[in-house]
């Protein structure tokens, strides 16, 4: 099997970022198959950008305009 | 009328941050790779052109790598004439092959270099400029500026008044989200512009004789709730960064967050005399052609065309002032009283969630005694402290103490030390009160409120209070309905927390107050040894503990202080009462370095009881 490269756009893990790690993934050419360096994630690209998608589960209010900041 | 102001920055960056490894992943490292360098030119023209094109003016940072290039002094100096941008000088963007020819590192971070490279390399970059230019700059700036690296700059060339001086809590966290390779160790400092002092740049000056001579601004204005919690780089007015973040819609390509967060920090001009400031500062490295992670350049590129088209509206409007960094350093001194010689104006954010949709506020206040946050969901709870007072000199970079550490210690630290604490075994930084009766016993750290902010002149001195909405403390047989006030006196290097019983459903019911406060010291996650500390009930048969994590402790009726003084950051920090109460002190143990102070007193209902903590320097 051939080494690792970088893919189209440098996709970083998804498991990582849940835990506030910027960590790139490398990619394999043969396989389609994105890969951590540090934990054991593996996803082809529609499963990283799922992943991306829930990430973001926790901005609940990032399609909000807010035009109040007080509570008074 | 309330002013905002906005310092736009840019930087010619031949040898971009990122672009040479990150997007060059593969290649073998060519420092002088022309089609690098003609990439970086082009982002510096493509920023120029989307400020100037929505009617801002720039801060200029010429890089030492850019004072070689002719094509990017040329611009500098055309927009300077034609758009009145400031030319000034960065001590970021060392690399290129000139500086490693000469300084035979690899270093780049001028807070990190031994003192004598950093007056080499001032002394070089500073005349490069002159010879270039004709004159010397009256701005500069880093990631991080230490004290003796400013205080060297300010001597040797006077006419700098004005340096990007710190990146708001960039410490642990940012090294943690880089999997512990990012050496931008500098938590504890002022998130909005500051006098740094001669002794510390996190502490801001108390007097002229601290007084540095310059105005520092923190690199990027950032979510004060975000980016205490989480990655400091995902949550900034960095458009890139919020990408980073992932904090946008990827079908449309739309990031109101970033328009959010803006939009907070103009409204902090109701809370510090209709002030406020903004600050935007992107690396062309930020926006290279091959696309950062997950972003496409065409994102990149729409991120900081929106985020200067948002700053263009707003001045349009007449909502925002566009100044050059030299330009706000006058208008700054002369805004907060400085010039008048008050050095005490305080800084104050209060700050509501605009990103997790919760309803979680914080209060942010700075001033030259120290830096606290209020944790209003945890009633009030203080959940970070950093003792200014103490001017502590802190040496960084190559042959002091601490290389790469240049965070500004704390007391309290809600992350790094647990809090409000729920785990097995311990005990964790915060100051709170519990109420007790019966046997069962309520911290105010589980009564989630709100505050409201006022100034108030009491005795003679100016007063910033956080009034919170009252809390119902619910026992088996007792309602206790409790409001907080929170005091912090202009100038007075202390903070007055008055707890009002505003009712007690069994007015006849014995409640016991606790107020206290855990603390340790420290700069990071880790322990650090809290040996040489003494605790100390003060008043009439005191008594003290020498800290040996022996969980020792001691009560002292109408003790009129507890204290402890901790050598290794040179503070004393203390607990006073408004009445006579129980005063107590804690040490802790190995299993938790921590120690308490505290007073308790009965309470009935309709009193007041006030607790003052005090900041001292300590020698």
């Amino acid at each position: 099997m051939a080494q690792l490269g970088k893919g189209k756009l440098n996709y970083r893990c998804p498991s990582c970022f849940m835990r506030d790690l910027d960590i790139d993934m490398f990619y394999n050419k043969d396989t389609g198959i994105y890969s951590c360096i540090r934990c054991p994630y593996r996803g082809d690209e529609a499963d990283v950008l799922a992943k991306n998608e829930d990430i973001r589960y926790r901005y609940r209010a990032m399609y909000e305009r807010f035009d109040k900041f007080d509570f008074d | 009328m309330d002013k905002f102001i906005v310092n736009i920055i840019h930087r010619p960056e031949m040898v971009p941050e990122y672009s040479a490894t990150v997007t060059g992943q593969g290649k073998e490292e060519d420092i002088g790779d022309k089609a690098l360098l003609t990439e970086s030119l082009d982002i510096f023209k493509t920023q120029q052109r989307l400020a100037h094109e929505n009617g801002l003016k720039v801060t200029i940072q010429m890089t030492y790598a850019a004072l070689f290039n002719a094509e990017a002094v040329e611009i500098a100096k055309h927009d300077h004439e034609v758009y009145g941008d400031e030319i000034a000088l960065s001590l970021l963007g060392l690399p290129c092959e000139e500086f490693r020819e000469k300084y035979k590192t690899k270093d780049f971070c001028i807070w990190m270099f031994s003192l004598e490279d950093k007056k080499a390399i001032v002394n070089d970059v500073f005349e490069k400029f002159h010879d270039i230019f004709g004159f010397y700059p009256e701005s500069t700036g880093s990631y991080y500026m230490d004290a003796d690296l400013t205080n060297y700059i300010k001597e040797t060339y006077p006419t700098v008044k004005c340096a990007v001086a710190t990146c708001w809590e960039e410490g642990p966290k940012a090294y943690h989200t880089c999997n512990n390779s990012w050496y931008t160790l500098f938590d504890g400092g002022p998130w909005a512009p500051w006098i740094p002092s001669k002794q510390n740049t996190h502490a801001p000056a108390a007097n002229e004789a601290e007084d540095s001579g310059i105005v520092a601004i923190p690199h990027l204005s950032r979510d004060l709730i975000a980016c205490y919690d989480g990655n400091g780089s995902n949550f900034g007015t960095h458009p890139q960064n919020v990408l980073r973040g992932m904090i946008y819609d990827t079908k449309t390509w739309e990031y109101p967050y970033l328009y959010n967060l803006i939009d907070q920090y103009r409204d902090l001009a109701k809370y510090n005399n209709g002030y406020a400031y903004n600050m935007m500062f992107v690396g062309p490295g930020w926006m290279n052609k091959m696309g950062r992670w997950e972003q496409p350049y065409e994102l990149l590129y729409k991120s900081y065309s929106d985020g200067c088209k948002y700053y263009g509206e707003l001045k349009k409007e007449g909502k925002l002032i566009d100044m050059t960094m030299a330009e706000f350093a006058d208008y700054y001194r002369e805004k907060k009283g400085v010039n008048a010689g008050n050095y005490n104006e305080p800084e104050c954010a209060p700050w509501r969630d605009i990103l997790y949709g919760s309803d979680k506020q914080l209060f942010w206040y700075c001033d030259p005694y120290m830096r606290a946050c209020v944790n209003m969901d945890q009633g009030g709870a203080i959940v970070d402290l950093r003792p200014y007072v103490a001017k502590l000199e802190w040496p960084v970079g190559i042959g002091t103490k601490h290389v790469q550490d240049a965070s500004y210690p704390f007391l309290i630290q809600e992350k790094y030390r647990a809090g409000y604490f729920t785990h097995y075994a311990g005990a964790g930084t915060v100051r709170s009160a519990k109420l007790s009766y019966k046997g069962e016993e309520v911290d105010l750290c589980l009564c989630p409120t709100h505050c409201h902010f006022s100034e108030e002149v009491i005795d003679g001195k100016k007063n910033r209070i956080l009034t919170l909405d009252p809390v119902e403390i619910k026992f088996r047989d007792v309602t206790v309905k409790l409001q907080t006030k929170e005091y912090f006196e202009e100038g007075s290097s202390n903070i007055k927390i008055e707890r009002n019983i505003l009712e007690i459903s069994d007015p006849t019911a014995e409640i016991t107050l606790d107020e206290y406060i855990t603390a340790c010291y420290g700069t990071t996650e880790y322990p650090e040894d809290m040996t040489g500390i003494t605790l100390a009930c003060e008043g009439e048969n005191g008594e003290t503990i020498n800290y040996e994590y022996r969980c020792r402790d001691a009560k002292l009726d109408g003790a009129t202080a507890v204290s402890a003084v901790v050598p290794a950051i040179q503070t004393k920090v203390s607990l006073t009462a408004s009445d006579k109460a129980l005063g107590y002190i804690e040490e802790g143990y190995a299993f938790s370095p921590m120690f308490k102070l505290g007073y308790k007193k009965t309470i009935s209902d309709k009193e007041v009881f006030a607790t003052w903590l005090n900041l001292e320097k300590a020698n």
